[in-house]
């Protein structure tokens, strides 16, 4: 996959590039707006990760200029959460908008969101280890036993499930799940995690759901040796 | 700038005193004028009487001489009142009838009339009378000079015009220094607002000795002034306490990073110490972005993805959200009554969120919440009420305030940053409501309003009560 970062904050864009490339992503990073526009016309990118705030020209001024040639999705960054920002933006042509301080993962979750719009239908059956997940039934076993779980609970597991190995935060779990799009402030994720790992994991040698401290959850095989 | 009071008001009094004085000339005027008329005229005709009277008598030519005479000696020698008898025999005449005389009375008609003589104009009248004895019938004319009348009249007209512009022009000035003397509590009353000064805001404009209208003004400046201490206090807490809620969390990623660094750690210790601070850096952009939220309030935005949906829909969806919670803490929520109205749908479960969690950390385990959703008018209110200590009346108030906690201490509550009500108060004010609190029987009522009408100014004050 072929991403594009047009941002002018040093830090910014080298963490991003960084954290980007390790999730499998090939970056090129632009630093101003006509930089960004060059590349972005010249190249064909999976995605392009826009700054609103560029020296020179602006990040609406970048999307517009791609938009007459390109439909390359368009993910826009700015500092400023004004609502009449992110509908020029949305109006301008971008797929998402995300607003600074933003977390690396929700950014991650965003940029797959986009590039896989319009892509192939996803499986109704998912296999992680000895869990089966039937998404169509909506019953999950593990070890060829059926779990017994609450909706929201197979609505999380599903969500682990088909993100595996990708760790979620707790805001993309509560805006998932309970279509809670803003931080709650609560423990809600962490106590439906908790009880979701009793029926999951509980009884099990080989632990399935995993906490990433400080960044959220994360569904996954893992070898023994690794675990603490 | 227009000009001053003062001068507006002299400019005024000057008009109307015009006014007031022509009208006055030109009645006196009027009346002077008429009495001179009347006066000629009487002056005429007594003079013309007293003749008539003479002429009768004498009705000889021998005897008419003796009256000539006697006519001469009523004649003035300044020509002021003339006589003059017209008849066919001039014996029994007298005077020199000038020539455009005998041609007006050359009908022997009789009445009075102007004449015109020698430059002069006379007031005349002619009367006949009949024969007596040796005299025929004949006509005399007694005519008395009204030049003069009118002279004094004109010279009476001139001193009217020069005082009425006198009295204009004095008017002017004493209208000027009495508006003066009048706006001298204006006056003082800037210098005294001028001398407020930015550094001491309790300071306020003295009410007692103005006069009434300036009262009110005054107590309209000394409430906005109130106002503005109000804000200008509650911002100076904000930022303190925005500060403190920021200096611990920055605290301890300063320390614990200074610390990790100090000495030779292994990757596990590290990654331990990236990750506790990413717990702090997290606490950060959540307390950055909410208060970036309020800020949006606060500058006037107004909630743009309304949508029409039922209340109590939301609120059960958000009871959901917060079933684990609740379940933790053995609360239960009872939602009564529903409204349908226009909203942005996220925001209100945020502000439902907040006020839900708000009232499940302050129940007690077994209780029961309830959410009252109720239309009043065009404001639709969801009201929160939980079993609980009383709120005494002077937290009830600030309950909303950013960062603002009723037992005075910060606790250092996961959950919210003491922002919760602040939020739940800036979503009310995003669709044109406000937000209310009540502590009455044990029960804690915290709510907020949701309006059709789009955002009303000033519709973000907290009422005690919401009914």
């Amino acid at each position: 996959m072929k991403l594009l970062i047009v941002e002018d904050e040093v830090k910014t864009a080298e963490y991003l590039h960084r954290g980007l490339n390790e999730q499998g992503y090939t970056v090129d990073v632009a630093r101003t707006g006509p930089d960004g526009y060059a590349l972005a016309l010249h190249h064909d990118y999976d995605v392009i990760v826009l700054d609103v705030m560029l020296p020179e020209m602006d990040g609406f001024a970048v999307l517009r200029a791609i938009r007459t040639r390109k439909q390359t999705p368009v993910l826009m960054l700015t500092a400023r959460d004004r609502v009449d920002d992110r509908v020029h933006g949305l109006r301008e042509g971008a797929d998402d908008y995300l607003v600074k301080p933003f977390s690396f993962l929700e950014l991650v979750a965003r940029l797959q969101a986009v590039t896989r719009r319009g892509r192939s239908q996803e499986p109704t059956q998912l296999r992680i280890g000895d869990l089966e997940i039937d998404l169509l039934s909506r019953k999950a076993y593990r070890t060829g036993s059926r779990l017994d779980l609450t909706a929201k609970e197979f609505a999380l597991l599903a969500l682990l499930a088909r993100r595996e190995g990708q760790i979620l935060s707790k805001t993309v779990i509560a805006e998932q799940v309970w279509d809670m799009n803003f931080d709650s402030n609560t423990n809600v994720v962490e106590v439906a995690i908790k009880r979701l790992r009793a029926k999951v994991d509980g009884p099990h040698e080989r632990k399935l759901l995993h906490t990433i401290r400080g960044m959220g959850y994360v569904l996954e095989v893992r070898d023994e040796e690794e675990a603490p | 700038m227009t000009a001053s009071i003062a001068r507006r008001l002299a400019v005024m009094f000057a008009w109307a005193s015009l006014g007031v004085f022509s009208l006055l000339g030109f009645s006196l005027q009027y009346v002077l004028h008429r009495e001179f008329d009347r006066h000629q005229l009487s002056e005429v005709n007594t003079r013309l009487d007293y003749v008539g009277m003479m002429c009768t008598r004498n009705d000889s030519a021998e005897k008419w001489a003796g009256l000539r005479a006697k006519l001469d000696a009523l004649t003035p020698l300044d020509g002021s009142a003339l006589f003059w008898v017209i008849g066919p025999d001039p014996r029994f005449e007298y005077g020199e009838v000038p020539a455009e005389l005998r041609e007006r009375l050359r009908n022997r008609t009789d009445g009075t009339f102007v004449l015109e003589l020698e430059g002069r104009s006379m007031l005349a009248t002619a009367r006949t009378f009949p024969p007596n004895g040796e005299r025929p019938e004949v006509q005399i004319i007694s005519a008395v000079d009204s030049t003069r009348f009118r002279d004094t009249l004109n010279a009476f007209a001139g001193a009217l015009v020069v005082l009425c512009l006198a009295g204009v022009a004095v008017v002017a000035i004493l209208g000027h220094r009495i508006a003066k003397v009048g706006l001298a509590p204006l006056s003082s009353l800037s210098q005294e607002a001028q001398s407020l000064s930015p550094r001491d805001l309790s300071q306020r404009l003295r009410l007692s000795p103005l006069p009434r209208e300036l009262a009110d003004l005054v107590s309209s400046f000394n409430g906005a002034l109130d106002r503005v201490e109000r804000a200008y206090a509650q911002l100076e807490g904000f930022n303190a306490d925005v500060a403190h809620e920021l200096r611990t969390p920055l605290a301890n990623l300063i320390g614990q990073t200074q610390v990790a660094l100090a000495k030779e750690r292994t990757a596990p210790e590290l990654q331990e110490v990236l990750q506790s601070n990413l717990e702090e850096l997290d606490r950060l952009r959540e307390i950055v972005n909410d208060m970036l939220f309020l800020a949006r309030a606060d500058q006037g935005e107004t909630a743009l993805g309304r949508v029409d949906t039922s209340a109590a829909e939301e609120v059960s969806k958000t009871v959901e959200f917060l079933e684990l919670l609740l379940e933790e803490a053995g609360v239960s929520v009872r939602v009564e009554g529903d409204a349908r109205t226009s909203f942005e749908r996220s925001l209100f479960r945020r502000a439902a969120s907040n006020l839900l969690v708000n009232a499940i950390e302050h129940s007690e385990r077994g209780a029961e919440i309830v959410v009252a959703i109720a239309q009043r008018e065009s404001q639709v209110h969801i009201a929160v009420t939980n079993v609980g200590t009383p709120i005494p009346e002077q937290h009830l108030e600030r309950l909303f305030d950013r960062f603002y906690r009723v037992d005075g201490a910060r606790r250092n509550s996961r959950s919210n940053h003491g922002l919760g009500l602040s939020i739940v108060k800036a979503v009310a004010k995003m669709h044109g409501g406000s937000v209310f609190a009540k502590s009455t029987n044990g029960c804690n009522t915290v709510g907020f309003t949701l309006s059709d009408v789009p955002a009303a100014m000033g519709g973000t004050g907290i009422s005690a009560d919401p009914a």
